[in-house]
């Protein structure tokens, strides 16, 4: 259908449309209009994907000057893949609707085999990739270089896009690295020797340019402002290499200095925790290392790298890894720290000493981003609560929405059941893991759930080590071969191969007979990125609270620099954190409006205002207050009166006029006004 | 490091992982009871490369290549002599220059090529830029103790903060504490019907959350970046000089005085003096009622409270307070 958002002309594909889509249109439009930046939560299900092409691609035929290029970044392969179907279906509706040809080119950019495509990323009018192309400073120099000003970004599934911008700048370096990197060094200083007797004209060749102060691939810019790699500020940029890296020999003395350093450092016996200025104070004294020749380190090495040029760069990992630390800790002097471990903590006694370089603030990777594009739009079906997001990550947007679902029915019956039915008070906190009562009233929690949800329930726990306690406690009291008599139980465990196959049984027992039961973890690779639509997953529980490993030091660092600079209590952060994680696992069960599940929230805790309100507000509006704090006989009783509601046959008139609407329906005067509600602005 | 060996008692680093290595001018490793061996005899000559030898010159070995050691030794005496700084050059193509004569040096000595030849350059770059390396000296000395200071203050600085916060929210708590038991008192003691004070209560705990909120908001800047201090003056509502002055009935704009008609004065009208007055002693909270502002008055001993001078330091806010200093005012004469 053809629709018309104040004054746009906007082509969708499909001849029905959801509320909530148009609604989501609109704020989009506003916020492009307004040339800033966005944060959208919209449930997931619900057809964001298309909303975003359509309106963009509108956007972009109607205003091309004003928005040239849309680069919609994404979290998997198969995202990727959705996307780029959505993209094809729209471009499609294009040729039958105008009849002229479309000149949009669109490229997406997934794996190592579909790489190389330079120059055409130049013409290109829509681009779709993975987040590190955008975040990660050693790749985006590379590939995103030349993307101009005038476009918008989308980060679609951007709930973790904090952990994503703190992974790309954290390095960690164990003894295993050094040694590599030592080996690495050697073969550079007798490939130099050996290139010193045969072609000595290429390293002097390369002196000079670097005496000069030349760089290295000066292709001509046609395009304008580029983005800038946040590894290396501006000025630095185009600074010349220092004079006492400037010989391959000097550098590479340079290298096996830095790496004596580093080796001496993890031969400690306690815990050091420090700052980068303080670690470039010390390594200054001990081995006369500056800060500047550290900083160029990465670049020089890549220089050499080239000039000799080694065919495998794969082999050098490793010092390419070490010279990235060095660029990195010599740069910034804020927001990182520095923890030496002597051994992980839950092994003391294997000595695994580990130099954890983690980055505390996101912002340092996502600000070059937030600054050179016009438009970023941040968009997840769980970004509650969402003004933490702009303060972590520092920008102001101008539009920040949350949007509900129109349902014609209510398909989603979310319950805090905190107690059973001996009224022992049921939750995962750390004194209580142990306690028998509880352990034994999830395992009832199960097994009633078993026996009234037909097909596939989905159950996540906090961590691997608490499902392994739970599920060995369960054996010896006999809960699991009662669940067994109901449905058949399948496990997730760390390795990727077993987890894939318990996928593709457990989604077999689903197709056929009573159905099963999937055991799996709350940041794990299934509720990442499996969706477990209709029968797969008819009820979610998720046992306890997700919290991250709160002992854990580079967490304690962090949680304090959040305190120390944006104020943000760490019990805040860390019920932030576990909450959307928890709102993360129970979106899986719905992915679309005939889709109907349970989402049972195991643990007293949840029913607390603070855990309560950081839920997305999807949720939390079919939260009722009569669903808080339940026992497992009146779980089981609204469950058993919801599942009987949803088998009614549900056909699509039902939902015409309320939930979905055609044309006309959306022009009507009250329906309008009805959108205009749904946008809660936070 | 530990499967290192002493290259002459082969076995006893093995046995004793205690044992220190050291390292000497040569660059070759001996373990510390060897060390003493060899100058038991009195003389001294290092094992593998023959090189005359003297008890000083041994010292612990840091890393694990013996090389390495050696380097950084002859680096650090080297640096000593060249410590010219960027500041020193005319450009930084110079700079770079000059640091590449440096590596050239260090680089000879460590692996012994040309060692006379170096060590002549050295002594005649010394003689001739003398007073430049004493200058440089002087400066870096200086330099690492403001960085010393710098960290500590900072580390100071972290530490306050850390006590402040964490005794910030013991008092929060303490206060939403004592309200609850407030509430308990009063529904045990008071006449008035139960609903009302729950209502009360409610309110005060809103009250308490929205003040706590405010707080968490202000970040407290004590100094502008350029390291002139900043004096806050909590400002009472203040329409611009010249403005007329009239009564403005606006109901509920002050909250101090319970009881006090709410009708408030513009303050810049009445007489410019009275302005003047209260901005001297910005301790009177100008925003409070008059009672308020004399107690406080007292409470600090600001001045004594003479017949004449005294309303000079306060501001009547509210049309009541002002009858009461016209009365007050009266009286005194």
């Amino acid at each position: 259908m053809k629709l018309n958002i104040e004054g746009l002309l906007v082509y969708f594909p499909y001849d029905y449309i959801y509320p909530e889509q148009y609604s989501y249109m609109l704020e989009l439009k506003r916020t492009l209009d307004a040339k800033g930046h966005g944060v959208l939560e919209m449930p997931s299900g619900t057809g964001k994907t298309i909303s975003l092409l359509s309106l963009i691609v509108a956007y972009q035929r109607e205003y091309p000057l004003e928005v040239t290029k849309l680069i919609y970044c994404s979290r998997t392969v198969p995202e990727i893949e959705k996307v780029v179907e959505e993209l094809r279906k729209l471009m499609e509706f294009y040729s039958k609707e105008t009849g002229e040809k479309n000149n949009i080119l669109a490229l997406a950019l997934s794996s190592r085999k579909n790489l190389c495509v330079h120059p055409e990323i130049l013409h290109a009018n829509i681009i779709v990739y993975s987040y590190h192309y955008l975040l990660d400073p050693k790749i985006a120099d590379l590939v995103s270089k030349e993307l101009s000003k005038k476009s918008v970004v989308v980060f679609d599934e951007a709930h973790n896009i904090d952990n994503v911008c703190i992974d790309s700048m954290s390095v960690n370096i164990t003894r295993r690295t050094l040694d590599r990197s030592q080996a690495n060094v050697e073969t550079l200083q007798n490939t130099i020797l050996k290139i010193k007797e045969t072609d000595a004209a290429k390293l002097k060749e390369e002196y000079r340019r670097l005496v000069e102060g030349l760089k290295e691939a000066n292709v001509a810019r046609e395009t304008d402002i580029y983005m800038s790699n946040p590894v290396l500020p501006d000025e630095i940029l185009q600074e010349a290499v220092p004079g006492s890296i400037r010989t391959a020999e000097h550098f590479v003395g340079f290298m096996k200095r830095f790496l004596e350093y580093l080796k001496a450092r993890l031969r400690i016996h306690h815990v050091v925790q420090e700052s980068a200025p303080q670690f470039l104070k010390d390594i200054f004294e001990k081995v006369c290392i500056d800060r500047k020749p550290l900083r160029f380190c990465a670049e020089r090495l890549r220089s050499l790298l080239r000039t000799l040029e080694i065919a495998d760069i794969a082999d050098f990992s490793a010092i390419t890894l070490i010279s990235n630390f060095a660029t990195l800790v010599s740069t910034y002097s804020k927001g990182f720290t520095i923890i030496i471990e002597p051994f992980e903590d839950r092994t003391p006694t294997i000595a695994n000493p580990v130099l954890h370089f983690s980055c505390m603030d996101p912002s340092i990777a996502i600000k070059p981003v937030f600054e050179r594009f016009q438009s970023v739009i941040i968009t997840s079906g769980t970004l509650s609560p969402l003004d933490i997001y702009p303060r972590i990550l520092d920008f102001r947007p101008v539009t920040v929405a949350s949007f509900t679902m129109t349902l014609a029915r209510t398909c989603l019956c979310p319950l805090v059941v905190g107690r059973g039915n001996d009224q022992v008070a049921m939750t995962s906190k750390f004194e209580t893991r142990e306690d028998f009562a509880v352990i034994r009233n999830y395992g009832n929690l199960l097994l009633e759930m078993s026996a009234i949800v037909p097909d596939g329930i989905v159950a996540f726990f906090t961590s691997y080590t608490y499902m392994e306690n739970i599920v060995a406690s369960w054996y010896e009291q006999g809960i699991l071969e009662n669940v067994q008599r109901n449905k058949l139980i399948f496990i997730e465990t760390p390795d990727a191969a077993e987890t894939s196959m318990a996928l593709e049984k457990y989604q077999e027992a689903c197709e056929n007979g009573r159905g099963a039961i999937l055991l799996s973890v709350a940041r794990g690779k299934v509720s990442e990125g499996i969706d477990f639509v209709h029968h797969f997953g008819r009820a979610v529980i998720m046992f306890g609270v997700p919290y991250v490993y709160t002992q854990s030091r580079i967490l304690k660092a962090r949680l304090e620099y959040l305190r120390d600079q944006f104020q943000i209590r760490e019990n805040d952060f860390l019920t932030f954190d576990a909450m959307r994680h928890a709102a993360q696992c129970v979106g899986r069960a719905i992915r679309g409006k005939t889709d109907y599940g349970l989402m049972i929230f195991a643990d007293k805790r949840y029913a607390r205002a603070d855990k309560r309100g950081k839920l997305p507000r999807w949720i939390q509006e079919h939260l009722t207050d009569g669903s808080l704090n339940l026992t497992i006989d009146e779980t089981v009783q609204l469950s058993k009166h919801f599942l009987r509601q949803m088998a009614q046959p549900f056909r699509q008139e039902d939902q015409l006029g309320l939930s979905l609407l055609t044309l006309e329906q959306l022009q009507s005067e009250d329906m309008l006004q009805k959108i205009a509600q749904i946008a809660h602005q936070a | 490091m530990d499967d290192q060996g002493c290259p002459r008692c082969k076995t006893t680093k093995y046995r004793n992982p205690s044992l220190k290595l050291m390292v000497n001018v040569c660059g070759h490793t001996l373990c510390e009871s060897c060390v003493d061996m060899l100058f038991v005899r009195g003389s001294g000559n290092c094992v593998q490369c023959d090189t005359p030898l003297r008890k000083s010159n041994f010292r612990v070995q840091l890393f694990e290549d013996p090389a390495v050691d050696k380097e950084v030794e002859i680096r650090k005496k080297v640096l000593k002599i060249y410590n010219k700084r960027d500041f020193d050059f005319s450009n930084l193509r110079e700079y770079n220059d000059y640091l590449e004569r440096v590596e050239e040096i260090v680089y000879n000595l460590t692996n012994n090529l040309e060692v006379e030849g170096t060590k002549q350059i050295m002594e005649a770059y010394q003689r001739e830029n003398r007073d430049i390396i004493q200058k440089n000296k002087a400066k870096l000395t200086r330099e690492q103790e403001e960085l010393e200071e710098l960290l500590l203050l900072e580390q100071q600085g972290n530490e306050q903060r850390r006590l402040e916060t964490l005794q910030e929210e013991q008092r929060q708590l303490q206060a939403k504490r004592k309200s609850k038991q407030a509430l308990l008192d009063e529904l045990e003691r008071s006449h008035v019907p139960a609903t009302i004070l729950l209502a009360q209560h409610k309110d005060r705990a809103a009250q308490l959350e929205t003040q706590i909120e405010k707080q968490k908001q202000v970040v407290k800047t004590t100094i502008f970046s350029t390291g002139i201090p900043m004096v806050f003056e909590p400002r009472a509502y203040c329409p611009a000089p010249g403005h007329g002055w009239r009564i403005q009935l606006r109901t509920g704009v002050s909250s101090s005085h319970p009881g006090c008609l709410q009708w408030a004065l513009p303050s810049t009208g009445l007489t410019p003096q009275k302005q003047r007055g209260a901005q001297k002693y910005e301790a009177v909270n100008t925003n409070s009622c008059l009672r308020t502002q004399i107690t406080t008055l007292l409470y600090i001993g600001e001045g004594a409270i003479d017949r004449y001078g005294w309303w000079s330091k306060v501001r009547p806010v509210c049309i009541c307070c002002y009858f009461c200093m016209i009365l007050f005012s009266f009286l005194l004469k």
